[in-house]
């Protein structure tokens, strides 16, 4: 890759960085080589899944800072649209998730309408309350489309020609060759004019209408973008799983894929694979003790939001920026604050949890509860 | 006519339900701009507390009412203390809503997850405050039950309205909640205050889940359904309007009540959403709430 390119793309990125990256992705490809174990590989597969829906939630709950709860019922819209499609046309199976994704973002832009006249807290319940109905009209569903609280009937896939252990081996491929993907193009959409639209949106929404940048039609943008991915997530889910049942929407995994999201680092770009592994490998040591398990993750998810504002992205931004301030000391001692600046973190906006200036400036110092 | 009876019976019991898990969740709104996820789980905690003094002690019932307001009190005053107090340094950022809807998120996955771990998945009955009931018309039993659920209820707001009205810590959270510098400054102890109000619309909580317990089952996952009403209410009353709440409570009663006679029970829920969905988009202010400037 162009060094320079990449620079741009990622300014926090090394070349020593990069290799590391690269180091990363391709020990996960030679995984299932070495792997032979059915079961890890599927949790492999479906955390990697998970990992693509966190990572277009995070785009419009970190990047976007729109606060949507609605995310899984268009993750779980695209996977029934392509299951529906699968199952009823004899349309080739890449096609089918294309068109979940086309599907994921068509809904996500009809949820997006509504919340244009709102903020906060109220774009929250709105888009909550439109995932309720849509698993509502699912469960309660008797005409047959979608099979209702007993789930989807049973659909062929993408790789129903191969054996079943070489069908698990390009389900993980594959999903890594989207995650490797989206990231980049997540990466390239944050850098690029509507992410930075976005983000002066989320920050200063006043401030960036008042320059000329239209909050509609980015967040309508948003909406469709995130939309895409949640919704190519459930058709890969519904492939994977040859099911999908409404279950995956509700309280419960909310709380879960919130927690992936802030543990990692909101709007953050590796936030989602850091806080998706951290949550996953702690369900999994505890698969056996449900109440510890999601008392744990609680536990995780308090801690981090009040004493780790920024996930743990921002924590390894922050303790880098400490380190590298605390060596640059002794050298030039009036650049210091510059210096911590050009160590932040390469999505480290920190998301909306980040305290930001103009704001600071309105809160008085008498804020601060004794 | 009966039918008339039924829901009109059933608008009653449903509001002051509703209202008084609802009205809590207002108060916390009001006075600290947050949205209380936990109150749910303090509806479940005290189920859970009626079915240990109902069923497993066979105390009084009154006790069971009086130690599920003081447990969740305490409870609710612990939750202010852990996931909201850390977090008022950073009151005036925009996103401060969000956050502590996430602490209280977390700390509602946590208390819920705890039930589980103690108490096991399983539903337990919980016997109801007073038993027997009356027949008010041709076919439509009102039991003692829902009579006393009502009337406490009704009890129990129009007293958080002569407190809120009439004495000097109810005086001080309204201050707060109108204004909180000029509360600081004339010498309001807010960050006492801060975990009271906590308290008090959390006991408001546990206290309405002593009676839901009843009506329904006590189980861990107990406050999602009550919550989720909840928000309804209080986005339908307008997010921090006290009255609004408690009128909100009624209507969304009553269309609760019409739906499940006319549609049957599993459209309830659904409808509601729909109400609510054509409330925010059409007045998102709710029915008597102000509109805030916080919004494009």
């Amino acid at each position: 890759m162009n060094e320079g390119h990449s620079r741009a793309l990622f300014p926090d990125m090394t070349s020593g960085r990069w290799s590391l990256a690269v180091l990363v992705v391709l020990a996960l490809a030679a995984f299932p080589l070495v792997e032979s174990n059915q079961y890890i590989l599927s949790v492999f597969v479906t955390t990697m899944i998970l990992l693509v829906m966190n990572m277009s939630w995070n785009f419009i709950l970190g990047v976007a800072g729109v606060w949507n709860f609605g995310q899984l019922a268009v993750y779980a819209l695209g996977g029934y649209g392509a299951g529906i499609l699968m199952l009823h046309t004899g349309l080739p199976p890449v096609l089918d998730v294309v068109v979940g994704g086309l599907i994921g973002a068509a809904v996500s832009v009809l949820m997006a309408v509504p919340t244009l006249r709102l903020f906060g807290i109220y774009t929250s319940l709105l888009t909550f309350a439109f995932a309720e109905i849509v698993q509502y009209l699912i469960l309660n569903d008797g005409s047959g489309l979608t099979g209702g609280s007993y789930g989807f009937p049973s659909v062929k896939g993408l790789y129903s020609f191969l054996s079943p252990v070489a069908s698990m081996h390009a389900y993980y491929w594959t999903l890594l060759g989207v995650i490797v993907a989206s990231t980049v193009a997540i990466a390239l959409v944050t850098r690029s004019r509507l992410g930075i639209a976005l983000r002066a949106i989320r920050d200063a929404p006043a401030f960036a209408a008042a320059r000329g940048v239209s909050p509609l039609r980015y967040r309508i943008l948003a909406f469709g973008l995130s939309g895409f991915l949640a919704g190519i997530a459930g058709a890969l889910y519904l492939c994977f799983e040859q099911s999908i049942d409404p279950s995956i929407m509700g309280l419960t995994p909310m709380s879960l894929d919130v927690t992936m999201l802030v543990i990692g680092g909101l709007g953050t770009i590796f936030g989602p694979a850091i806080g998706t592994t951290i949550v996953t490998v702690v369900e999994t040591v505890l698969v056996n003790h449900p109440g510890v398990q999601l008392t744990v993750v609680g536990i995780f998810l308090l801690v981090i939001v009040v004493f780790v504002p920024g996930g743990i992205v921002g924590l390894v931004g922050k303790v880098r920026a400490r380190l590298s301030a605390w060596a640059e000391e002794g050298e030039e001692e009036a650049e210091e604050p510059e210096a911590t600046e050009g160590v932040a973190p390469a999505g480290g906006t920190a998301g909306a949890l980040d305290p930001i200036a103009i704001h600071d400036t309105t809160g008085a110092p008498t804020d601060v509860a004794p | 006519m009966t039918d008339l009876v039924g829901i009109l019976v059933t608008t009653v019991i449903l509001g002051s339900i509703y209202g008084l898990v609802a009205i809590g969740m207002t108060l916390i709104y009001g006075t600290l701009r947050i949205l209380d996820m936990s109150q749910g789980s303090m509806v479940m905690i005290g189920s859970f507390v009626g079915w240990g003094i109902l069923v497993s002690a066979h105390w009084n019932p009154v006790l069971a009412i009086v130690f599920a307001f003081a447990a969740t009190f305490v409870l609710g005053m612990m939750t202010q203390l852990v996931s909201v107090q850390p977090l008022m340094g950073r009151r005036k950022a925009i996103d401060f809503e969000m956050v502590t809807f996430i602490t209280t998120f977390a700390v509602a996955m946590i208390l819920e997850n705890v039930a589980l771990e103690v108490f096991g998945p399983q539903q337990r009955n919980v016997t109801p405050v007073v038993s027997g009931g009356v027949n008010v018309y041709h076919g439509v039993n009102l039991p003692y039950q829902s009579i006393a659920m009502a009337a406490i209820s009704i009890l129990l707001m129009g007293g958080l309205g002569l407190f809120l009205g009439k004495t000097r810590w109810g005086m001080a959270i309204r201050a707060v909640a109108q204004d909180l510098d000029a509360a600081r400054l004339m010498g309001v102890p807010v960050s006492k205050l801060y975990p009271v109000t906590m308290g008090l619309a959390s006991s408001l909580a546990g206290v309405a889940g002593v009676f839901l317990g009843a009506q329904f089952f006590a189980y861990p996952q107990a406050g999602d359904l009550p919550l989720l009403e909840a928000l309804i209410v209080v986005v339908f009353g307008g997010l921090g309007s006290l009255p609004g709440t408690v009128y909100a409570a009624y209507v969304i009663g009553l269309i609760q009540a019409t739906t499940e006679v006319f549609l049957g029970t599993t459209w309830s829920l659904p409808i509601l959403y729909g109400v609510i969905l054509f409330v925010l988009i059409f007045r998102p202010q709710g029915l008597l709430g102000k509109p805030s400037e916080a919004r494009l």
